[in-house]
């Protein structure tokens, strides 16, 4: 009885807060991509060309969101019918998208314009953990160069 | 070569979809799907359950009787709830023989009203009087039925009384406690059955939150259909149906309701029942101006309302 309010304050809580928390975050993410846009990221394994970079230097950016109470009963339900949790793709848009952010700030900190070979890790935290509302790392890193080709 | 990072569209990843539609969606169709398959459980138990002989009943009463009766009635429990408790009257000899007294004309009202309800030779009626002040009377297998002095605390006629009353045996003639008995345990094999291969504690609790607003359902139904029949019973009985909603103006009065909305009771709101009661009694109420009913309504008798002194 009072276990259906608390299921229904809970959803409206994670809908209200989640919601609201994932647009912010957007809006955020839309700003500082234009900003940090002359970093150039590539997933290629090598400098750009053999002109000679000044600089190498390893760089990288984590981040870690946390799943809401609304997003997890979404995916639940999802669960058992299947399909796409879209849900749970933008929490993995934003994680992924605000590592590379943070994976291009720490270049600009260390002076370097260019990052190849960039990888991503994805990892869950309180992974099978019963009863607990996830949260999901992303780990974003690269070789940062200080590259004449793009300057 | 020239190398660029163009900005990306945005969209590509994430759904335009308001995710407040897409739960919605999930929602009806999962809580659907549940409703649906408990429904058919439900109905086809209540269809199956009906079909137990009532010896049949009586006999795995008897298992649980004694412990019931004796947990009900027992000094350990009545001292655990109430350990400070002067109203509950003591272990005495006069109060043991009130008790008997309270308990014998409880009997006899029952076998009369069951009479006129047309209780089937085969069920038979035992009440027992539970001597704790709480404002309760309920049903169980086997043609159990357990009336506390709260509630006759609370009565000021014998038709109120015999309302309750009948109201439970209403409960016992249409099996309902061997029905509740028999889903519950139907239930409890497919929830543990949901839960071992779902193993996900939180689909097996929708499914028992779901559940339970279905059987609150299935709950309020047979209550509304003891309430009809537990009316008739009067009509029969007394020849008129006075006295039949004073246990559900006392409940009012008295603010037992949970305050929830009736979707959430087991029990239809009193207000309700009150309202269905009258629509019924209409005719028989202007009966009753007619000089040639007796319309009175019947006294309790005196020890019943009689407490002991501590």
């Amino acid at each position: 009885m009072y276990d259906l309010i608390i299921l229904f304050v809970l959803l409206a809580l994670g809908y209200i807060f989640g919601q609201w928390a994932e647009k912010k975050h957007f809006r955020s993410i839309i700003k500082r991509e234009a900003q940090y846009r002359q970093i150039l990221t590539f997933a290629k394994r090598f400098p750009l060309s053999n002109d000679g970079d000044q600089k190498a230097e390893l760089v990288g950016g984590n981040v870690v969101i946390s799943v809401d109470y609304f997003k997890r009963f979404v995916a639940t339900l999802r669960n058992l019918v299947g399909g796409r949790v879209t849900t749970y793709e933008s929490l993995l848009e934003r994680a992924r998208r605000e590592a590379i952010l943070r994976m291009k700030a720490d270049a600009k900190q260390k002076g370097l314009n260019t990052i190849v070979n960039v990888k991503l890790e994805t990892a869950s935290i309180t992974k099978g953990s019963k009863g607990q509302v996830g949260a999901v790392e992303v780990y974003a890193y690269g070789t940062g160069l200080l590259s004449s080709h793009a300057l | 070569m020239d190398f660029k990072n163009p900005k990306m569209p945005e969209g590509i990843n994430v759904t335009d979809e308001h995710p407040l539609k897409n739960f919605l969606y999930l929602l009806l169709g999962v809580v659907g799907v549940i409703v649906i398959a408990l429904l058919v459980l439900f109905y086809s138990i209540g269809f199956v359950a009906k079909w137990i002989p009532f010896e049949t009943e009586v006999e795995w009463a008897k298992n649980i009787e004694t412990s019931l009766v004796d947990d009900v009635k027992g000094d350990l429990l009545r001292d655990l709830v109430f350990p400070n408790d002067s109203i509950v009257s003591k272990n005495t000899p006069q109060n043991k023989l009130r008790a008997e007294k309270t308990r014998a004309y409880l009997q006899e009202l029952s076998d009369q009203l069951s009479v006129a309800q047309g209780l089937p030779e085969s069920i038979k009626i035992t009440v027992h009087y539970v001597d704790q002040p709480v404002m309760n009377a309920f049903a169980t297998i086997g043609g159990h039925v357990f009336i506390y002095q709260g509630l006759l605390d609370v009565l000021t006629s014998e038709n109120g009384l015999a309302m309750v009353l009948a109201h439970e045996i209403a409960h016992i003639k249409n099996r309902h406690p061997i029905v509740a008995l028999g889903r519950g345990l139907g239930l409890g094999v497919v929830l543990s059955l949901v839960a071992g291969v779902g193993g996900d504690s939180f689909s097996t609790n929708l499914a028992s939150h779901v559940n339970l607003l279905t059987s609150l359902a299935f709950s309020r139904g047979q209550e509304t259909q003891s309430d009809i029949d537990a009316y008739n019973t009067l009509l029969e009985h007394y020849g008129h149906g006075l006295g039949a909603t004073e246990l559900f103006s006392v409940l009012i009065d008295s603010d037992q309701s949970s305050g929830l909305p009736e979707l959430l009771n087991s029990h239809p709101l009193s207000e309700n029942r009150i309202e269905r009661l009258n629509a019924l009694g209409k005719s028989i109420a202007d009966k009753c101006t007619d000089a040639s009913l007796d319309c009175a309504l019947m006294p309790l008798p005196q020890f019943i309302k009689l407490r002991a002194a501590k």
